[in-house]
C-alpha cells in the first residue's frame, strides 16, 4: 500500500514536471509587463498580435510549415515503397538496410548538419531551401518507413494476394487494397515526420539565414541574447500548434498508447 | 513470390539512392576530412590527436557522458514509476488517454521551447528560486543557469517522454498473470516486481535507455541554452568548428569522436544489459 502511495506521488510529481515548462511559456506571453513575469501580471494578448504583425514571425511560420510538409511528402513518397519491399520480400542484406535507414533516428543531428554542410558545400547546396528539404527528409523518413512497415501484416498481405489473384492490376491493387490497410500506420508515421521537421533546430541551424528561418531556428538565435514575451508568444503559438496536432493524432488513431493488452 | 528478384531492389531504390547521397556520403566526407589535412588531402592523425592529446578535450568529453548517463538514470528513476502508473494503477481510461498526451505534448515541442520554458522557471528569480526560498528551504537563491544540474534538470526533461513510452510499452505487454502466480506462489509484491516484472520489461527499457543516451550525449539546443556560456558539451564544440570557426577537419575529428564514443558506451550498457536480462 505504501509502495503504491509512493508510485502516485511520483507519477504526479513527474506530470506536474512534465506540464510547469509549457504552462509557464503559455503563461508569461499573456502578461502585461513588458519583462517576463511568472506568475502573469494582468492579462494581454498584444505579444501575440504583436509577433503575428512582425513579417519575420509570419515568414518563419510559414517557412517551417511548407518545410515541415514538403519533406513529409517526400518521406512518404521514398519509404512507402521501401516499407513494402520489406514487408514483401525476402533479400540479402534486408536487415542492415532497415537499420541503415532508420538510423537517422539515433544519429546526432548535429553532426548530420554539419555533414551536409560540408557536402553541399561542394555542390553549392547550402543555405538554400533545396538544402533544408534534403536534411529534412533523411530525418523524418525512418518515422514514416516504421510505421508504415508495422502494418504490414501477413494478413494484410493475404488481401493483396486476393486482389491480385482476382485480376486486379498492381495499381488497382496497391490503390484499392494497400494503401487503405496502411492508411493509419501512414498518418501516425506522417504526422511524427511532420512535427520532427516541425520542431527542429540542430539540422536547420546551418542552412538558415536571416531571409530564409524557421520558428525554431529563429527562437534559439532571439533567446540566446535577448527574451521578451514576444519571443514567449512565438513559443506559445508553436505549443498551441502542437497540442492541436496531438489532439488530431488521438482522434484519429487513439493515442491510448499504454492500454494493457489481453 | 512470383516477380524476380529484381523487384524488391526496383522498390527500395529511390530510398537507398536519396540515403546513399544525403547520409552516406556527407558522413563519409566528413570521416575523409577528420584524416587530412590541406588542398592535396594527405593522410594525418593531427586532429584527433589534438582532440585526445589534450585535457581539455577530456574534460568535455567527461562532462558530455557524464551528463547523458545521470540523464538517462534519472529519466529511469523518474520513468518507471509512471510508466507503472499508467499502465497499472490509472484505471480510468480517459485519465490515461489525458496523460498520454501530456506526455506526448513535450515530446513534440521543439527543444528550444521548452528549454526557454526551464530558462524562465531556473532563473535567480524564477519560479523555483522563490518558491524554494518562501518555503524556507533556501537562504540564498541556488544557481541553476550555467552549472550541470540546470543542463540535468532540461535534459531529463526532454528525454523522460520516450523512457516512460518506452517502460509503459514493455509493461502493458506482460501478463498479470505471471504477477498472480508469482503472489500465489508465495512472493512478496517486492520479490515479484525485482525477479518478475522487472526483468520482463528489460528489454523495453534498455532499449528505451539507449536512446535516451545516445540523444543526450549529442543534444546541443538545451546545453546550449542552460549552460549559459560556462559549460561545454562535445556537440557544442562541434557546431563552433563548422558555424563560426569554420574547421571542418577539426570539427570532423570531434564528431567522429562523439560518434565512436557514443557507439562504445551503448555497446558497453547493452552487453551488461544482456546479461542482467538473461540472468534475472
Amino acid at each position: 500500500m505504501i509502495t503504491q502511495l509512493l508510485v502516485r506521488l511520483v507519477a504526479w510529481a513527474v506530470l506536474g514536471y512534465l506540464l510547469l515548462p509549457l504552462v509557464v511559456i503559455l503563461g508569461v506571453s499573456v502578461t502585461a509587463t513588458s519583462f517576463l513575469a511568472f506568475p502573469p501580471q494582468g492579462w494581454t494578448l498584444d505579444w501575440y498580435a504583436k509577433m503575428l504583425s512582425d513579417p519575420s514571425y509570419v515568414a518563419s511560420f510559414a517557412t517551417s510549415t511548407v518545410l515541415a510538409l514538403a519533406a513529409t511528402f517526400v518521406a512518404v513518397l521514398l519509404s512507402v515503397p521501401a516499407a513494402l519491399a520489406m514487408a514483401r520480400y525476402d533479400f540479402p542484406g534486408k536487415g542492415t538496410i532497415l537499420a541503415a535507414l532508420t538510423s537517422p533516428l539515433v544519429f546526432p543531428h548535429i553532426v548530420l548538419g554539419a555533414a551536409l554542410l560540408q557536402f553541399g558545400g561542394y555542390f553549392g547546396l547550402t543555405r538554400s531551401f533545396l538544402a533544408l528539404l534534403i536534411g529534412h527528409t533523411i530525418i523524418v523518413s525512418p518515422f514514416v518507413l516504421r510505421s508504415v512497415l508495422s502494418m504490414l501484416t501477413p494478413e494484410q498481405r493475404a488481401l493483396e494476394e486476393a486482389s491480385s489473384d482476382l485480376g486486379g492490376t498492381p495499381w488497382a491493387t496497391f490503390f484499392l487494397v494497400v494503401l487503405p490497410q496502411i492508411r493509419p500506420g501512414l498518418v501516425t508515421g506522417s504526422i511524427f515526420a511532420f512535427i520532427s521537421s516541425w520542431i527542429n533546430v540542430e539540422l536547420s541551424i546551418f542552412n538558415t539565414t536571416p531571409d530564409l528561418n524557421t520558428i525554431p531556428v529563429k527562437l534559439f538565435n532571439y533567446v540566446q541574447y535577448t527574451v521578451d514575451p514576444t519571443i514567449a508568444a512565438a513559443s506559445g503559438a508553436t505549443i498551441l500548434v502542437v497540442v492541436v496536432a496531438v489532439i488530431i493524432l488521438d482522434l484519429c488513431i487513439g493515442l491510448d498508447l499504454l492500454s494493457e493488452r489481453k | 513470390m512470383k516477380r524476380t528478384a529484381l523487384a524488391p531492389w526496383l522498390m527500395l531504390f529511390a530510398a537507398l539512392a536519396f540515403f546513399t547521397a544525403f547520409f552516406l556520403a556527407p558522413f563519409a566526407v566528413v570521416i575523409v576530412a577528420s584524416l587530412t589535412q590541406g588542398a592535396d588531402q594527405t593522410f594525418t592523425l593531427d586532429h584527433y590527436i589534438r582532440v585526445l592529446g589534450d585535457q581539455y578535450h577530456w574534460d568535455v568529453i567527461l562532462v558530455t557522458f557524464r551528463i547523458a548517463a545521470l540523464t538517462t538514470l534519472i529519466s529511469l528513476l523518474l520513468g518507471y514509476p509512471l510508466a507503472w502508473y499508467l499502465v497499472r494503477v490509472v484505471k480510468w481510461r480517459a485519465w490515461r488517454r489525458a496523460c498520454v498526451i501530456l506526455l506526448v505534448v513535450p515530446m513534440f515541442t521543439s527543444n528550444i521551447v521548452r528549454s526557454f520554458g526551464w530558462m524562465v522557471l531556473l532563473g535567480r528569480k524564477g519560479l523555483v528560486n522563490q518558491s524554494l526560498l518562501e518555503t524556507g528551504l533556501i537562504d540564498t537563491p541556488i544557481r541553476f543557469l550555467g552549472t550541470e544540474l540546470g543542463i540535468l534538470i532540461g535534459m531529463v526533461y526532454i528525454l523522460l517522454p520516450f523512457i516512460v513510452l518506452a517502460a509503459g510499452n514493455a509493461l502493458a505487454q506482460v501478463d498479470p498473470a505471471f504477477e498472480q502466480a508469482s503472489g500465489d506462489l508465495g512472493a512478496s509484491p517486492r520479490a515479484t516486481f525485482f525477479h518478475v516484472v522487472l526483468p520482463l520489461t528489460m528489454p523495453g527499457i534498455i532499449s528505451g535507455s539507449i536512446m535516451v543516451f545516445t540523444l543526450a550525449a549529442s543534444a546541443y539546443v538545451t546545453p546550449a541554452l542552460l549552460s549559459g556560456g560556462r559549460i561545454s558539451v562535445l556537440s557544442m564544440l562541434i557546431f563552433q568548428q563548422y558555424s563560426s570557426v569554420f574547421d571542418f577537419n577539426y570539427g570532423g575529428a570531434l564528431s567522429v569522436v562523439l560518434l565512436i564514443f557514443t557507439l562504445v558506451m551503448v555497446g558497453l550498457a547493452g552487453r551488461v544489459g544482456n546479461i542482467r536480462g538473461n540472468n534475472p
